[in-house]
């Protein structure tokens, strides 16, 4: 970009209401590291700007808050920079748009773009096909998900939805969303141990009349969330580490156990 | 914290305690947040929800792609809680900005967003076809509207078309059609002219 300095200057308000596209936006960010005016003046704009987004402030719908609080039990969140790393605290980066949100329902996950293939992709015939080959990607997650994905939806949007969360012995937690109405509970789990090889993690209903499987739990790390059905209030949910395939009764101690 | 407590609507001292006034810090809350504190988290939500997702809405229109693009910026507020700093703006501010940009990402990057997509998105997003909206009135909204009406209609326009529309200035200057300069120059001016009627500090 060719903006002389005092040009830029004058974009301080675009800048805040995120006006300006994407090279201007890059000069200028450049250009505010080392303008300590313009920087103060894009600060208040954006108290001013929130403002204006108070201003037009909304009832969400119903089941967004819990939808919002599962996913935040299933991501990891960013530690803090140090010092010596600060700097990018108000330009998140243009990766953001990519940004994934492992699971939610309704926003399927985006393969992470690096900054550099992001600009890349401005130009247009770049563009077209990194955008198409998206698609791809994205419709075959929503069809892969879509199944098991909508009963989970229902039960992470019912109106009744509760949360448990508790860590395991193995490391790592577990979380639980139940719905009585929907008769089911969501179960995913984060930062477990891996089980040893040959093994695998079970998951299981207690209820009045005995303890009966909900199947096992995919992969490790971070698990995508598994559909418990016919869950109601009282039962509780249990995880066993069992031989690879599991097995009908549990045959170990409960590395957890919530209630549902 | 005081534009945070400005931003929730009333009249307060500027160093007011919020235990006082009833509204939660969320500067603290946040730092709580990012130490995984999921229930510092929910007043989070509750207390800017409503905004994040009416900003959104009115950037995307869309009630599935807003309920959506909502959620994305609310997990990203908790995500992100540890690069708040307190000392470069307000945590509404903060958050706002952060559900502002990424609705005009999303207005940017439409042509990704295929017909299909949409409609799959929107089965999965439950009950976002019946939405209740209620418009939550408040002293902002008022105050707003009244330093909106005090600016120029060319800075008001611009305005509102960038912040409200999510146009970028070449996009507001092709609407109003006036040259690019000019509608630099007017947002800035109207900001700052909104930023002195609503006594935002910097």
């Amino acid at each position: 970009m060719t903006t002389p300095r005092d040009e830029l200057h004058v974009l301080t308000g675009s800048y805040a209401v995120h006006a300006l596209e994407q090279r201007e936006r890059e000069a200028f960010e450049r250009h505010l590291q080392g303008c300590d005016s313009c920087e103060a003046e894009v600060r208040a704009f954006r108290e001013t700007a929130a403002r204006l987004a108070m201003a037009r402030s909304l009832q969400p719908p119903a089941g967004m808050e819990q939808r919002v609080l599962a996913a935040t039990y299933r991501t990891r969140q960013l530690p803090p920079l140090l010092a010596g790393e600060r700097g990018a605290r108000w330009r998140l980066g243009a990766g953001r748009r990519w940004a994934r949100m492992p699971g939610m329902p309704g926003m399927p996950g985006m393969p992470r773009m690096p900054r550099l293939a992001v600009a890349v992709a401005a130009a247009s015939v770049v563009a077209a096909l990194a955008l198409g080959s998206l698609q791809v990607v994205t419709q075959q997650r929503l069809d892969s998900a879509r199944a098991s994905g909508v009963a989970i939806a229902r039960v992470l949007g019912a109106p009744d939805a509760r949360i448990e969360t508790m860590a395991t012995s193995e490391g790592g937690t577990v979380t639980v969303i139940v719905s009585d109405q929907q008769r089911g509970a969501v179960v995913s789990t984060s930062g477990m141990t891996p089980p040893p090889d040959g093994r695998v993690y079970q998951l299981w209903v207690i209820d009045a009349s005995g303890t009966r499987s909900a199947g096992l739990l995919p992969t490790v790390g971070q698990t995508g969330p598994v559909l418990a059905s016919g869950v109601l209030r009282g039962d509780r949910i249990g995880i066993t580490v069992e031989p690879s395939g599991g097995t009908s009764r549990p045959t170990t101690t409960p590395i957890v156990i919530l209630p549902a | 914290m005081q534009g945070v407590n400005r931003l929730n609507g009333a009249q307060r001292k500027p160093d007011s305690d919020p235990a006082e006034d009833g509204r939660p810090d969320l500067t603290r809350l946040l730092a709580q947040v990012a130490r995984g504190d999921h229930r510092a988290f929910e007043v989070v939500y509750a207390e800017l929800a409503g905004p994040v997702y009416g900003v959104v809405r009115q950037v995307l229109r869309d009630p599935a792609q807003s309920e959506e693009v909502a959620q994305e910026a609310l997990l990203e507020v908790c995500r992100t809680a540890s690069r708040f700093d307190p000392a470069k703006g307000s945590a509404a501010a903060w958050t706002l900005t952060i559900a502002h940009r990424r609705a005009v990402d999303r207005v940017r990057s439409e042509v990704a967003c295929s017909r299909r997509e949409e409609r799959a998105a929107r089965e999965m997003t439950d009950g976002s076809g019946d939405v209740a909206e209620i418009v939550v009135a408040t002293m902002d909204g008022q105050r707003v509207r009244r330093c909106l009406g005090a600016l120029t209609e060319l800075q008001r326009e611009a305005i509102k078309l960038a912040y409200y529309g999510g146009y970028s200035y070449p996009q507001v200057a092709a609407l109003l059609g006036v040259a690019l300069g000019t509608v630099k120059t007017r947002i800035r001016d109207g900001l700052i002219r909104m930023r002195d009627c609503m006594e935002v500090d910097s």
